[in-house]
């Protein structure tokens, strides 16, 4: 019975003197930050905090009684997501059975409180599950995606768009920003890593210009600069805080996608391209429909990746002073009320960060598995 | 014969078409070649004069002449460069009366300090957390794998605003401060004691000093019985300089509202610190750990089987042909801590984004700021590729095969 435990103990923790004594110093600082930390977080925090300003850290200041846009757009997001999931991992049963679990989760923490948002909660996972299957199984709705993507992101806009653009924030603001740049940060990206090895050298050397010049300044001072310059340059027009935001970031991060794309396109096989030409096929057709997706596939982990950093950029956005979900935190801090709260919110700040980063990562790693086990 | 020369023929004009088709290629090629150039150059002068003349509009002309105005702010920490009686120019403290332009080199000195000491600190905490995630300890295996997980998904403004607010902030006050041989942590700074030179001109000083520096050299550098005696006389001499009274430690005095003496850290240039070490180090960690998975691990069990301790076989066989593998990736992790530290703007540190940021708004000069900036981040990136390709250039020209 006890053999077990001591022989893995004997391997794992005891096995060289310099394990012992790493063991005997770091165990004990481990369970007793874990005992301090669970102490305070049972304790001594008060986490009323984050109930009563939820509403502000998911939506900014969104007018309350436009929550509903809100939710609306969120529905449709989470259906992208299922739709994008299934083009590249089938629903299987015990994810399904994850799902499910989440639902029971979700109606047993929020039914007391909230109806309403157990019932978006709830549509949005059923709408996740079931356009994950219908891509997963369907062929059609596969080919649907991309056209429906586009639809998709037309439609949140006309739903959060209407009470004001400038009063997007919190949480929303965040995931708004970091999917609207990853999706158009994509193609121009394409351009510029074919750019790169285009026939013209004029056109390597600007996109080349163009790659490294954003890859060594900082984001921060694209955005702040996009965001001075865009009025000067367009006096008559006024153009939302929010879109020069969206701007900057595409920018600068349409360098860095064109990296991972240039990557994936020198990974491509000479033959695949001679063996095009010697069928005659034309330049164009070549690119579109032999090297990229091929380059694309390769490389989909990557960008998945770059979707994880354009979401911890996210908070860059203070400097054009937008209210993201980290500054969200640090306006209910700057209440006098709250201001000895620091540790419950920023608790809550880190926690979801983890969770969301932690998820993409998760499925990054995923792909990149799925991929390699494809092309074996 | 009539054959042959039909033949003939036809193969002269297919030879002389073809050369036709390429002169018209090549002209076609270096035609679209220079409209592309033409197009944009001329894009660029377009945007250039739109901004411009919408400049100009606001009262505000394309100049550089504004970097020798007075700034008239003051800039909380950093040296800057004045040229005044003495011979050369030298290092002061920013005041403001001094011009715009050694404001900027102020800012530049701020980042490349918090840079070149983050590049230093996150190198070695990277290695540690990358070697202790395949350490055969599975507390500190995991406990690697979770901070280093943790720091990776989360933002690092995030993290620098929360080492901020949430802890350096939260030290106690100067008057109340944690002390421990002469260290002084609080919300003022961070406060070490230093080293000072006293033997100026004295030539047994001179002689001591020497040694002491040759004997480190030799602790470090070489690696058989003689690194021993280096360190021990080493020790001897800088005891002895301690004693004679050459080399003095300047320990810092707390009063009630702050400190004097010694070298002081600010809480801002603290907290960024923190932020950038612990996120840049958690990259490395990762750069480190695929490293030497991918070592192939027969190095692992011949340097087992020759008897060699694991952290023998860490130390000689494994990190040596690691830091080949992992150089251009660690450049990369450089360049963009270097970036970093223009986060620094969220705490309140005066980097060069910062002090940019205050110039623009008080001139309205913002396009010869970001051209001043951007160039500033261009040549450190720069710099340093050009360094680490240089390294990375010298360990594998005399590198063994790989």
């Amino acid at each position: 019975m006890i053999a077990k435990p001591l022989k893995w103990s004997h391997h794992n923790l005891f096995g060289k003197p310099f394990d012992v004594l790493l063991s005997l110093t770091v165990i004990p600082a481990v369970i007793w930050m874990a005992f301090e930390a669970l102490r305070w977080a049972l304790t001594v925090a008060q986490w009323d905090i984050i109930p009563r300003s939820i509403r502000v850290l998911m939506i900014g200041i969104f007018p309350a009684d436009q929550a509903w846009r809100a939710w609306t757009a969120a529905l449709i997001i989470t259906a992208l997501l299922g739709a994008g999931l299934g083009c590249v991992f089938a629903l299987r049963r015990h994810h399904g059975l994850v799902l499910a679990l989440c639902a029971l989760a979700c109606l047993a923490a929020g039914f007391v409180r909230d109806p309403v948002a157990v019932g978006f909660a709830m549509a949005g996972l059923a709408l996740f599950g079931g356009t994950w299957f219908a891509s997963s199984h369907s062929t059609v709705a596969r080919r649907l995606v991309l056209p429906g993507a586009a639809v998709g992101l037309i439609a949140i806009f006309a739903v959060i768009a209407p009470p004001g653009v400038g009063l997007w924030g919190g949480l929303l603001l965040s995931i708004l920003l970091t999917l609207v740049t990853s999706i158009v940060s994509l193609p121009i990206g394409i351009l510029l890593a074919f750019g790169r090895r285009s026939r013209f050298s004029s056109v390597r050397w600007i996109c080349t210009a163009y790659i490294e010049v954003m890859r060594s300044v900082p984001l921060i001072l694209v955005i702040y600069w996009i965001w001075i310059i865009m009025p000067v340059l367009t006096p008559q027009l006024s153009i939302a805080d929010v879109a020069r935001g969206m701007i900057g970031f595409t920018i600068f991060y349409s360098a860095y996608v064109a990296e991972y794309v240039r990557s994936g396109l020198q990974a491509v096989p000479r033959g695949q391209v001679e063996a095009a030409r010697s069928l005659g096929m034309a330049e164009f057709d070549i690119n579109r429909s032999i090297v990229l997706p091929q380059a694309l596939r390769v490389v989909v982990p990557a960008l998945v990746g770059n979707v994880l950093d354009i979401f911890n950029a996210a908070p860059l956005v203070f400097i054009i002073g937008l209210t993201d979900f980290l500054r969200a935190g640090q306006m209910i801090l700057a209440n006098p009320e709250y201001s000895n709260r620091t540790y419950e919110v920023y608790a809550f700040l880190f926690l979801t960060y983890f969770l969301i980063g932690s998820v993409i990562t998760f499925v990054a790693r995923k792909l990149e598995a799925h991929l390699a086990r494809g092309s074996r | 014969m009539a054959l042959e020369q039909a033949n003939a023929g036809v193969a002269r004009s297919d030879a002389a078409s073809i050369v036709a088709r390429r002169r018209r290629n090549r002209v076609k090629y270096q035609a679209t070649q220079l409209a592309i150039v033409v197009v944009a150059i001329a894009l660029v002068l377009l945007l250039g004069m739109l901004v411009n003349s919408g400049l100009a509009q606001r009262g505000i002309n394309f100049t550089f002449t504004f970097l020798w105005n007075s700034a008239g702010f003051d800039i909380s920490e950093g040296k800057t460069v004045v040229f005044d009686q003495s011979i050369g120019p030298r290092l002061t403290d920013f005041t403001a009366d001094l011009n715009l332009a050694q404001a900027f080199v102020a800012g530049l000195f701020n980042t490349l300090k918090v840079a070149i000491l983050g590049i230093v600190l996150s190198t070695v905490l990277g290695t540690l957390f990358g070697v202790g995630r395949l350490s055969t300890n599975w507390v500190v295996r995991n406990l690697c794998f979770w901070v280093v997980e943790f720091v990776r998904n989360t933002p690092l403004l995030i993290q620098i605003v929360f080492w901020y607010f949430a802890v350096v902030l939260q030290f106690p006050a100067i008057a109340s401060a944690a002390k421990f041989h002469g260290v002084i942590i609080s919300q003022q700074g961070l406060y070490l004691p230093t080293l000072t030179w006293q033997g100026a001109g004295d030539a047994v000083a001179l002689v001591l000093l020497t040694a002491c520096v040759v004997a480190i050299v030799g602790t470090i550098f070489d690696r058989g019985r003689a690194r021993w005696l280096c360190c021990a006389v080493a020790v001897v001499v800088f005891a002895l300089m301690l004693g004679k009274g050459t080399i003095a430690v300047d320990f810092p005095m707390a009063s009630k509202f702050k400190a004097s003496g010694g070298t002081s850290i600010s809480p801002e240039m603290a907290a960024l610190l923190l932020g950038i070490v612990f996120n840049s180090a958690s990259y490395i960690a990762e750069i480190v750990r695929g490293a030497i998975d991918t070592l192939p691990k027969g190095q692992w069990e011949a340097a087992a089987a020759l008897g060699l301790s694991r952290r023998d076989i860490v130390n000689d066989i494994i990190l040596p042909q690691v830091f080949r593998v992992v150089l251009p990736s660690f450049g990369n992790q450089y360049i963009s801590l270097t970036k970093n530290t223009a986060l620094g703007i969220a705490i309140g540190y005066p980097d060069l984004f910062n002090i940019y940021g205050t110039v623009a708004n008080q001139t309205g000069h913002s396009l010869e700021g970001i051209i001043i900036v951007m160039l500033a981040y261009l040549v450190i990136s720069w710099i340093i590729s050009a360094i680490v390709g240089a390294i990375d250039h010298r360990l594998n020209a005399v590198g063994a095969a790989r």
